[in-house]
């Protein structure tokens, strides 16, 4: 990182540089503030409570993975903490819902991204002509199967652990089926997200958990997002 | 009748299912007569005392039923219905309890390994030392036995006695019924006498009279004769049972399609990385001084 002397070029210390990262989609030295420091916190209360969820349900749903409950001190621990740490995920996903729900407006840009034709050319790494924001089409597909996903799974969640006295049968079937069927979806969804927020992107992890990205990684991946924060055109 | 070695048949949450049958053993059954029940409710005390469950306040429901249904604490239930059948009145008195299906639902639905187990002699038990109390057994069975128990946090329902078998005495509830209406022994045996009792309720106005002991379910232990044996939803038993759609679908259908999906995005990722690598900036783009990636 040649992040310093870069900041004193600029006449930034560290002060100033710590004030700067409190808002974002500015620029500091060579670096653009992409997550807030709020955001930054919500995004990971989201993260460790679905992995509480991920790792206390696992040996529920499968004896397969059995082993896995020995993390948390075995399965009927596993089956006292579940339900609590989805309550924990359900709040933590109502903050980052209420926090980035306006940013995920899908524009006209953001629906070609999603089509077929968009994401082929997204994973082929040939979509430098697309008109990429600050969250590309797929981030926000992602923000909202995220909340979907996160509502089916607490009301299908509360049925199930409830006395089951309160429901019908066929209620208490369809949330088995519901809660099974929203997990096994969110959780395929979360390995393309961490795949393509790390290994596939570099320079991608840095933005949620430092906050800030290089100009080149905003050029090349959100280069409308670029030029509105910069004013400089992206491809020159 | 003694019922030697616990073999298990089947096991909650086991990868090895129903590979266990290494000799055949005795497979046994309960019989309940439910014309010759009186409804004296011997049988709830005797379950009561042997299984040394707590007491549980009774509920005057507007008939001699004990409680409108059974509870953690309360195994064994007659149940007493009244029904106007053409010019006649009847009364009819049915032991509710767990029937030991040679299909547990409850067994299919629970996640923990070890908490329901079939032994060989047919009889579907608890183990409360692997039972978690999620309570998805609640919706795996057709007849609506297991209860959740709020004082030990786990599930609970008739075991057959099985504790008494394993001494060469039959169930508690049969040990104390005054007028013969409930036996023990091997299936067979109870099944052809129950037969004898059908025909004989045949001979004497009940034409309909039948033995319940549903192949949906693939069959009970616990087998009942009714008179009224093509009406069983008169005694509160359900017509057809058999583990519940939902709950098949559940387990056979989305559980492995769930599967198939997660590790189809996690060998998509990789394949993904495999071919494609990392995402990186064009070769010869643009990159101004000291803003390299990290």
């Amino acid at each position: 990182m040649t992040r310093m002397p870069v900041v004193e070029q600029n006449g930034m210390g560290d002060a100033a540089m710590a004030r700067a990262r409190r808002t974002e989609d500015i620029v500091v030295g060579d670096e653009i503030v992409r997550e807030r420091l709020s955001a930054r916190v919500v995004h990971w209360s989201v993260a460790l409570t679905f992995f509480i969820c991920l790792f206390t349900g696992l040996p529920i749903w499968t004896p397969y993975l059995g082993f896995l409950a020995g993390l948390f001190g075995g399965l009927h621990v596993c089956r006292v903490l579940h339900p609590w740490a989805g309550v924990a995920f359900a709040v933590a996903s109502t903050l980052m819902f209420v926090q980035w729900a306006s940013q995920m407006l899908l524009t006209p840009a953001d629906r070609e991204f999603i089509t077929p034709r968009g994401m082929l050319k997204y994973f082929q790494y040939r979509n430098e002509d697309a008109d990429v924001g600050k969250y590309n089409g797929g981030q926000k597909m992602l923000f909202w199967a995220a909340g979907l996903g996160a509502l089916g799974l607490l009301l299908s969640g509360i049925v199930i652990w409830l006395p089951q006295e309160n429901f019908g049968q066929w209620l208490r079937q369809a949330s088995y089926i519901l809660h099974d069927t929203a997990f096994s979806l969110f959780f395929a969804m979360i390995i393309g997200h961490i795949y393509l927020g790390t290994a596939a992107e570099p320079g991608t992890f840095r933005s949620i958990v430092r906050g800030t990205v290089t100009k080149s990684w905003a050029r090349l991946h959100h280069p409308a997002w670029y030029r509105e924060v910069t004013g400089e055109q992206p491809r020159s | 009748m003694n019922l030697d070695a616990l073999e298990v048949r089947q096991s909650s949450a086991s990868a090895w299912g129903s590979k266990t049958e290494l000799r055949n053993l005795k497979v046994v059954s309960k019989l309940i007569d439910t014309s010759t029940c009186i409804g004296c409710k011997a049988c709830e005390v005797a379950c009561q005392e042997w299984n040394d469950l707590h007491i549980v306040p009774t509920t005057q429901t507007g008939t001699y039923q004990t409680m409108p249904s059974l509870d953690a604490n309360y195994w064994n239930l007659i149940q007493f219905r009244e029904r106007e059948i053409g010019p006649d009145f009847a009364w009819l008195l049915r032991k509710d309890g767990c029937m030991h299906c040679g299909d547990p639902g409850c067994l299919k639905a629970c996640p923990a390994p070890g908490a329901i187990v079939q032994y060989q002699n047919g009889i579907v038990d608890v183990n409360p030392d692997n039972c978690i109390g999620c309570k998805m057994c609640e919706t795996g069975c057709p007849f609506d036995i297991p209860r959740y128990s709020e004082q030990t946090g786990k599930m609970s329902k008739c075991t057959l006695c099985v504790d008494r078998g394993q001494v060469g005495l039959e169930p508690a509830c049969v040990k104390s019924c005054p007028t013969g209406c409930l036996e023990f022994g091997d299936k067979t045996d109870l099944a052809a006498r129950a037969n004898e009792r059908v025909e004989q309720l045949k001979q004497n106005g009940f034409p309909q009279a039948a033995l319940y002991d549903p192949p949906g379910v693939g069959g009970t232990t616990v087998i009942t004769v009714l008179a009224h044996g093509d009406h069983p939803e008169w005694y509160g038993l359900p017509k057809d049972p058999h583990v519940p759609d939902g709950v098949r679908f559940w387990k056979n259908i989305v559980r492995p399609l769930g599967a198939l999906a997660i590790a189809g995005a996690f060998f998509s990722m990789v394949g993904h990385y495999l071919s494609f690598g990392p995402k990186k900036p064009k070769e010869g783009a643009e990159t101004p001084k000291g803003d390299g990636q990290r």
